[in-house]
């Protein structure tokens, strides 16, 4: 898969020249916002927040000028909406594709979307659901296939470009546009304020000083091809720690993992550099860096981009790829903004300046809540006339070992019935009682997991083999903790955001809860869709059947709008 | 102290929902993290917007929290000393 055409909106700039060019001269987009005044905030439907000011405290944030987003607006769409239209169709205009065409995707990746349209007890309102805001954004741009959703934390920017690559490489399209974005509201801000991980001052990512992250909004496209061009994504991985749903693991075993199937996979000892996430958190940091030094790159140069964008969610992935594939094409690895001293356990070769570089390839890394890690690798490809193997377009088989439905009212496992006595969110209690008992987590987490998790334990409790991979799909998102996690912000009295809800807020937990629950290192992957287009979802899966390494996984739909209609419908498959 | 006890035990079971268990299975003295309830980090952060939702005490730093939940006990003093409300 090829590197077609790329854009990043963020206050540094429109394009992605003007954003390289800032970055490479030391610019940065952090800035510091005072706290607003409590009786602003308590309360207020979110567009009547003042822009620039949505926090209960002092806060470092890369956010745009209210002059910014006025240019961003775009008539019909929300903010959030607008900001990925004008980034996509910037790339869409420089690749010079006709999206109206059956053969194009349009894949986006976000942690929230449009979280802040979100109200509590009032009529159903579903703009706030990923799902609906890719359909308001393709139907923009003139698509006529359907949207897909990557929602995998902040994995989601790198999982995107690894289910585009497959998706592409399978042969299910031929050129793919592939947006992340974020905006910062209230609803962001105070969930982060509420885990305690950000810091009141510029991030400065590795160092031994630094105590947290700042949050910034962006939106970055990049259009990939079958075609030739420059540069390509050579492979990736996703892979789970299946240790903590939002504290990364001590020994990085997930992002070890990542790094090691990749180079597993294609062995260069031509690396230019790693982009690392490099979020400035204590942990995440200090996982990284031991995963590095676990996968033997210790020698490799390192940086990490937070310290010009923030952490830009779900754009961060495809921004600092673009960022990225810009320096190898430059010849350059940009500094670490804000790394002055080593502040791991293992020392990298991190780059604290802008260096210069004349290898081929890069690695861009990430991690995120829900134990996920993702890893991509890219190369440029000056030499002409270089063949690579032809690129096999059949259909891998499938075998469906189990199945699983657990609906509010029956269940069913290998077609036979299990008997059940409530219904509704009691259900899930009971078949917890009955069944699992031993693991009183079930009773911390939403619906959602609630319901992963008494759905996913039945169906292994009928095979012995744990599976390798967790790949979940739904329409709802995570709207019922969505929804409780706000009631907590919201009251105009009583704003105690709770970090236990917000964890919840992420979709993909469930999938890294299942992970847990049963020590599963492999991919945890979350998508959402318009509708349960099972033609679509068959497509995806057999994409991910089709990576060399794959053995077997848990995969299916699970939803939770409500406690009357939600549906876990699972199946245990392997390759035939 | 007795009653500020109870109270103590009777909210975190409630916001760390760690169903099935009563004021009386929690001890005093007992650690609250580890081999104790085996809360984790975020069961930590969700004690710290407790102690200031029902007790008007603000703890900056999730550090500070490790060594005030240590036991009921220590919470309670600690509570005792510092409530604002």
């Amino acid at each position: 898969m090829y590197f077609l055409a790329d854009n990043i909106i963020s206050p540094l700039g429109n394009t992605t020249e003007q954003n390289y060019r800032a970055v490479e001269a030391g610019r940065s987009a952090l800035r510091h916002y005072p706290a607003a005044d409590a009786a602003v905030l308590g309360g207020c439907p979110a567009e009547t927040f003042p822009k620039d000011n949505v926090s209960s405290e002092p806060y470092v944030a890369a956010r745009f000028s209210a002059e910014q987003f006025h240019d961003i607006e775009i008539n019909g769409l929300t903010r959030f909406e607008a900001l990925a239209a004008r980034s996509a169709r910037q790339a869409i205009d420089q690749a010079g594709i006709d999206v109206s065409a059956p053969n194009v995707v349009f894949v986006l990746s976000t942690t929230k979307a449009n979280i802040d349209n979100l109200r509590t007890g009032e009529e159903p309102d579903e703009t706030f659901i990923p799902s609906v805001a890719a359909e308001h954004i393709a139907t923009y741009l003139g698509f006529t296939t359907k949207p897909l959703v990557v929602c995998n934390a902040c994995i989601s920017g790198v999982a995107a470009i690894i289910t585009t690559k497959r998706l592409l490489d399978a042969g299910f399209f031929d050129h793919a546009v592939v947006c992340g974005a974020d905006v910062l509201g209230r609803f962001f801000l105070s969930g982060f304020q509420s885990l305690k991980a950000l810091s009141p001052d510029e991030c400065r990512p590795f160092d031994i000083e630094r105590i947290g992250l700042n949050l910034g909004e962006a939106a970055a496209t990049i259009v990939f091809s079958t075609s030739r061009s420059r540069f390509r994504v050579e492979c990736g991985a996703i892979r789970n720690d299946a240790f903590h749903i939002s504290s990364p693991s001590k020994n990085g075993e997930g992002a070890y993992l990542a790094l090691q199937a990749i180079q597993a996979e294609t062995f260069h000892d031509d690396l230019s550099f790693i982009n690392a996430h490099g979020t400035a958190t204590m942990f995440n940091d200090q996982m990284e860096a031991v995963a590095i030094s676990r996968a033997g790159l210790s020698d490799v140069p390192v940086n990490g981009l937070k310290g010009f964008f923030g952490h830009t969610m779900g754009a961060a992935g495809i921004l600092e790829t673009i960022m990225s594939k810009e320096a190898l094409d430059h010849g350059q690895i940009l500094a670490t903004r804000g790394f002055e001293e080593t502040g791991t356990s293992v020392t990298l070769n991190l780059a604290s300046v802008n260096r210069t570089a004349s290898n081929k390839r890069f690695i861009k890394m990430i991690s995120g809540f829900g134990g996920g890690n993702a890893a991509v690798l890219v190369h440029r490809e000056d030499e002409e006339g270089i063949s690579f193997a032809k690129i096999d377009h059949s259909e891998c088989k499938i075998n469906t070992l189990h199945h699983i439905i657990v609906n509010s009212h029956t269940v069913t496992l290998d077609q036979e019935p299990i008997t059940c006595h409530d219904c509704g969110q009691n259900l899930l209690v009971e078949l917890y009682k009955q069944n699992i008992r031993d693991y009183p987590k079930f009773y911390k987490m939403d619906p959602l997991c609630r319901l992963g998790l008494v759905a996913s334990d039945l169906l292994l409790q009928a095979e012995s083999d744990i599976p390798q991979a967790v790949i979940i799909f739904n329409h709802s998102s995570s709207s019922q903790a969505d929804r409780s996690f706000w009631a907590t912000v919201s009251d105009p009295n009583e704003s105690f955001p709770s970090p236990a809800h917000f964890v919840y807020t992420l979709p993909n937990i469930v999938a890294g809860e299942i992970a847990m629950r049963h020590g599963i290192h492999g991919e945890t992957s979350f998508y959402i869709l318009p509708d349960r287009d099972e033609h679509f979802i068959n497509k995806i899966v057999n994409s991910i059947c089709r990576e060399k390494d794959f053995v077997n996984a848990l995969v299916g739909w699970i939803d939770y709008p409500d406690d009357e209609h939600y549906l876990a419908d699972l199946s245990y498959i392997n390759k035939a | 102290m007795e009653e500020l006890i109870k109270e103590i035990k009777t909210n975190i079971i409630e916001v760390l929902n760690l169903e099935d268990m009563t004021p009386e299975d929690i001890e005093n003295d007992a650690p609250l993290f580890g081999e104790g309830l085996g809360l984790d980090s975020i069961d930590v952060l969700e004690l710290i917007v407790m102690m200031e939702k029902e007790y008007g005490i603000k703890l900056k730093n999730p550090a500070e929290g490790k060594e005030i939940f240590k036991s009921i006990n220590v919470m309670a003093q600690y509570i005792s000393d510092h409530r604002t409300k």
